[in-house]
């Protein structure tokens, strides 16, 4: 990979034409080689988890969940990026990455949990079904810590680096423009570049943080400022899905062969507002919104497997597969009960506690001494 | 029995030392851990008997000192961080209390974070400025931490340990001003459980009770009123969270009378909910309120002045003829 | 068909109320799941709101323009009739707070509070200066610490304030209270049960389902008065004797002894006298000072030359018997103060294991509680209990006519395998003498 270059790599063109820009040449034949199955599958995610996406920013408006952060825009930098990673690879998302986490295994039913009050994770991450994915992180910047971490164990521990891709493992670790101001974000890469950890640090600039533009966060563009570290640095359009996993994939597997960190900076746009409890109309014009609707990735992947020759029937059964997935998240957000009271005294430790004990014993004596049960005994 | 007499640096040393030979898993991680073996040569010669893969020098950011360190929890590692002084911990506040805290909840009990956070804290060295903090309060305050502070040779050399094999994150208070201090190390075996106080001098007029470098201090308080007539009896908390009240209570309900000591400023301190719980658990048995000395509730002054601002003997026994007095 | 209300949601983490600016359907409308509704205003934004049911709209529930509440219905709607299976939410529970669907959100507060059974206040000692055990000691000895004029030097009650202000009958009163340690007080445990039955009765005293039943658990002292007891009743045979006398020189004398400056410092009561009336007839009757012992070799009475005088004691650990050593050698002031300690030593709860021991005879004061006699139970390792009755004035015959005089009865109960009937008789008689002219004490 050719570091210190300013261009984007992209593709696909606003319109879904075949297109590379001149930092794409290199990854021509990666891209070639992707077969029609893994194209239909990129559609395939990004229409379904837009469908997920909508169904539940209609919950939050219904009563049912208390937030939603949508990821409406972002599908094809998400998309792509997850289906590069590797099988062993470890995911560290932020807090909108919806089409990773669902491309990785976990049920998007999990996400719903931790938006509906019930749980503050919502997943188990050392659940194989998981696919190594962490929990969503709502400290902006915390997890691009933990993700270098993790990559450093995976240096002491002998798990990557050997020159087999099969086994090696990868970090990726998402996390947004507003995120990257961060102090933590910097001492990340930081101590990445000084231990060669396997990490791709994964930017999404969606060019808000909630009502704050991208250039209160930084000057220059982001794939620069990485480079001040030593971190081989590219910039993909992340609104292109072909070139956002091409990158990707090249980023992730150079980590794991041991040629230390990698970052890529996606382009994308936040077509939603930053969560249900915003109002985009009050720092965005509706002008700059339509500029970037016309640059939709979902648009832009369909119109290039229509000039390929995709059947109808194909579109219209992937609307229907999405419509469904969509129900049955409707449906099964319903359904979730809530945790048990006592489970507030779970958990706090790994190991037995004389203050968890003491507690819930306190308040089991103290809903015995009612004359009936509270509502959430 | 095995016993041989060191200071309490060199038992930090030696029980560093067993844990890493005890399990693979161990690794340490601060600033200048490595080849100069710490600002108070507490991890000396471990990076060269251990290698940089287990001892590392990390760069100069305490945030992701931490924040690493829980991403290597993550990969399957324990973890053991030096954070260099007690002022500089405030970095990686959000690390411990954001993360660390609270992650093994937030993953309902899948994941452990098995790490400590050795903290060097306290006054009485006549440093400078965020060299001397108390910061107890902060993380003991922090549900899902743990925080421990021997006070002796012998409870360093067996606390680290403890604390590492522990599953729960532990803040780990060194009272560097005992970083020198000799005394007696058993190897043989643990003379407490982690979390247990424990009667370091019987009495029966006063209880006395602190943590940490403040316990040295209470016994020559004892001394000195043993001399007057009076009998004090010394607690010494040791786990700082949980408290294990046990002994404590025991001892407010034989002598009625508490005396809290602590370096920290009083106000929102340890001492504050110890006395409170104290007052609530063994009412009946109190002669007098029980009774805190503190730091005052300033900013650690110049050095000049830290003999001013720290609880001496003469402070303690002043609440202690205070107490009688009820 | 059925009707569903949706009720106003709370969209923006804490929001309270909302302004219905426009409706997107009207009554009578078709709609599906997730058509846009209405177009709500709150303090952050616009926003619109998706149906969360499908069916046909009945009622609009409020009009546009206004502002209410978040969990106010808004909009009615009507299942179709006969359609397929169509889902909609279940009906949301009451959650607490009366907010939204979910029951986070700022809710209302509370209006009432959930009943609990009532527990009664202590509002007695509000006011008076008293450390935290003398308040504790005044409880389980059932004096009210407002009676009290204190003495202590900042004008606060001290435990001899409450000690002395304590009714006689305060330390035979059957307090229970939990295990005692080696340490001086313990706290108490937090009592739900109303005053009548047994205070201090533990938490974990565990009741029936039946409310008429309640179990209380035999632990401690209880427990082992409790087979002293039937070890005592079921191996001696008790015979009990008694008699009634013309005490008013007992009184007479107790009177006096209170006024001597002898006496200033010292608690005299009858006690005191048939205390000495006992030792003084055990001398004239030594086999009531005795035991029955089982040994290898056969069963032996052993006679004691020495009264180990036990008091029977209801104390806050329960019933003991301690006793005083070699009661025969004390004078009158000695035995006095002897008794003093023993009674103060009781009430406290303090009593040790040692004054328990070696004891060879007992009297047990059942006066206090207003009986004239009984038929108590010999204390394991004697030969003999005597029951001090109540002293109250009765018609007596003086002189050839009745006049009121201060009448009580002595009664003492016996192990006939050691004493025979005319043994008990004069032993009594001799006690009753005493009380009827203390004179014959001097000697």
């Amino acid at each position: 990979m050719t570091s210190s270059e300013t261009d984007i790599v992209r593709v696909l063109e606003a319109d879904g034409r075949f297109a590379p820009s001149p930092a794409a040449e290199q990854y021509l034949p990666l891209i070639e080689a992707i077969s029609d199955a893994e194209l239909e599958q990129f559609y395939r995610d990004m229409v379904v988890i837009r469908a997920i996406d909508n169904q539940a920013t209609n919950l939050q408006r219904q009563g049912q969940l208390a937030l939603w952060p949508p990821s409406r825009g972002q599908e094809a930098a998400q998309v792509g990026s997850a289906r590069a990673a590797r099988a062993q690879d470890t995911v560290f998302p932020s807090y909108r990455e919806h089409a990773v986490t669902r491309i990785r295994g976990v049920d998007p039913i999990g996400i719903i949990k931790l938006m509906r009050g019930i749980s503050h994770g919502g997943w188990d991450p050392t659940d194989p079904a998981n696919g190594n994915t962490r929990l969503y992180t709502l400290v902006l910047g915390s997890q691009v810590l933990h993700a270098t971490g993790y990559a450093m164990g995976l240096n002491f521990g002998d798990r990557t680096g050997t020159g087999d891709p099969e086994r090696d493992e990868a970090v990726i670790v998402y996390y947004g423009d507003g995120a990257s101001s961060q102090g933590d974000v910097h001492e990340a890469m930081v101590f990445a570049a000084s231990y060669q950890t396997p990490t791709v640090f994964f930017l999404q600039n969606n060019q808000w943080a909630i009502s704050v533009p991208v250039s209160t966060q930084t000057r220059v563009p982001f794939a620069r400022r990485s480079e001040g570290y030593g971190i081989d640095s590219i910039r993909v359009d992340g609104n292109d899905v072909l070139a956002s996993y091409a990158v990707s994939r090249v980023a992730l597997d150079e980590a794991r062969a041991g040629k230390g960190p990698r970052a890529i900076e996606a382009e994308t746009y936040r077509l939603g507002a930053h969560t249900t409890s915003d109002d985009p109309t009050k720092y965005r014009t509706s002008d700059e919104e339509q500029s970037w609707q016309l640059r939709d990735p979902i648009p832009r992947m369909r119109a290039f497997l229509e000039g390929r020759g995709a059947a109808g029937s194909f579109f219209e059964e992937v609307d229907a597969e999405a419509a469904d997935a969509a129900e049955d998240l409707r449906v099964r957000s319903l359904a979730l009960e809530s945790p048990p009271a006592n489970k507030i005294f779970d958990h706090v430790y790994s190991e037995p506690h004389p203050l968890m004990d003491e507690q819930r014993a306190w308040r089991a004596q103290y809903e015995a001494s009612f004359e009936q049960p509270g509502a959430q005994s | 029995m095995t016993l041989e007499t060191m200071p309490l640096s060199k038992a930090l040393n030696a029980g560093l030392r067993k844990a890493m030979e005890d399990d693979q898993s161990v690794l340490l991680m601060g600033e200048d851990i490595g080849k100069l073996g710490g600002v108070f040569r507490i991890t000396e010669h471990l990076q060269r008997d251990f290698g940089e893969k287990r001892v590392l020098d990390t760069p100069l950011a305490e945030s992701g000192i931490v924040g690493t360190a829980i991403g290597l929890a993550m990969a399957g590692f324990r973890p053991v961080c030096e954070i260099q002084f007690d002022g500089f911990v405030f970095p990686a506040f959000d690390q411990i209390t954001s993360q660390l805290a609270k992650i093994t909840n937030r993953h309902e009990g899948a994941l452990s974070m098995p790490i400590v956070i050795r903290i060097p804290y306290g006054g009485h060295i006549g440093a400078i400025e965020h060299h001397q903090e108390s910061p107890e309060a902060y993380f003991t305050h922090t549900p899902g931490l743990r925080v421990v502070a021997p006070s002796t040779p012998n409870d360093a050399y067996w606390m680290i340990q403890e604390a590492i094999a522990s599953n729960d994150p532990v803040i780990f208070l060194e009272p560097k001003s005992k970083y020198w201090q000799k005394g007696e190390v058993e190897f043989d075996r643990s003379a407490a459980p982690l979390h247990s106080s424990r009667v370091v001098r019987t009495g029966t007029d006063v209880t006395l009770v602190g943590h940490g470098a403040m316990v040295t201090t209470l016994l020559q308080a004892a001394a000195l009123a043993e001399g007057e007539g009076t009998s004090c009896e010394v607690v010494d908390v040791r786990s700082l969270s949980p408290v294990d009240y046990g002994p404590i209570l025991d001892s407010a309900r034989k002598t009625g009378r508490v005396v809290y000591a602590q370096e920290a400023p009083g106000f929102n301190s340890l001492g504050s909910e110890i006395a409170a719980t104290v007052m609530e658990r063994a009412f009946y048995a109190l002669e007098a309120p029980v009774l805190r000395v503190s730091g005052y509730d300033t900013p650690f002054p110049p050095a000049k002045l830290e003999g001013t601002f720290l609880p001496d003997a003469d402070r303690i026994l002043e609440a202690v003829d205070r107490s009688l007095a009820y | 068909m059925s009707t569903q209300n949706f009720n106003l949601p709370d969209v923006g983490e804490g929001l309270t109320e909302a302004e219905i600016v426009t409706w997107k359907v009207a009554p009578g409308d078709d709609v599906a799941v997730n058509d846009v509704i209405c177009e709500i205003e709150t303090a952050k934004s616009l926003v619109e709101l998706p149906s969360p049911y499908a069916g046909v709209v009945g009622d609009l529930l409020v009009g546009e323009g206004t502002t209410v509440e978040v969990g106010t219905p808004i909009i009615s709607f009507v299942s179709d009739a006969g359609a397929a299976a169509v889902t909609q939410p279940p009906a949301p529970a009451e959650e607490p707070g009366g907010s939204v669907l979910v029951g986070y959100g700022t809710g209302a507060g509370a209006t009432s509070r959930r009943t609990r059974p009532a527990v009664r206040p202590v509002r007695s000692s509000v006011g008076v200066i008293a450390k935290p055990p003398i308040r504790k000691l005044a409880r389980d000895l059932g004096v009210d610490l407002s009676s009290i004029t204190p003495t202590g030097a900042d004008g606060e009650v001290t435990r001899d304030d409450v000690v002395k202000q304590a009714s006689q009958a305060s330390v035979f009163r059957n307090i229970e209270t939990p295990e005692w340690g080696a340490v001086r007080e313990e706290t108490v445990a937090p009592k739900t049960a109303p005053a009548g039955l047994a205070r201090g009765v533990a938490a974990s005293a565990s009741h029936d389902s039946d409310a008429r039943t309640e179990s209380i658990p035999v632990k401690g002292v209880r427990k082992v008065s409790a087979s002293a007891m039937v070890q005592s009743a079921y191996t001696a045979p008790h015979v009990t004797v008694w008699k009634e006398v013309d005490a008013t020189r007992t009184m007479e004398l107790v009177k006096r002894l209170k006024t001597s400056p002898d006496y200033a410092d010292i608690k005299v009561s009858p006690l005191l006298i048939v205390a000495r009336a006992v030792i003084w007839a055990v001398r004239r009757n030594p086999m009531v000072n005795a035991a029955w012992v089982e040994t290898d070799g056969g069963a032996e009475i052993s006679v004691r030359h020495y009264v180990n005088l036990g008091i029977a004691a209801a104390t806050p650990r329960g019933l003991l018997v301690p006793n005083i050593k070699d009661a025969q050698d004390l004078n009158m002031r000695e035995l006095a103060r002897a008794l003093n300690r023993l009674t103060l030593t009781a009430r406290e709860g303090k009593t040790p294991p040692a004054d328990q021991q070696g004891g060879t005879i007992t009297i047990t004061n059942i006066g206090v509680f207003g009986m004239d006699a009984g038929t108590p139970i010999i204390n394991p390792g004697e030969a003999g209990i005597v029951a001090m009755g109540t002293i109250s004035q009765k018609p007596w015959v003086v002189d050839g006519e009745v006049r009121p005089r201060y009448v009580t009865t002595v009664a003492g109960s016996f192990d006939h395998r050691v004493i025979d009937g005319d043994g008990m008789s004069r032993f009594i008689a001799d006690v009753a003498s005493i009380l009827e002219e203390p004179a014959l004490l001097v000697d």
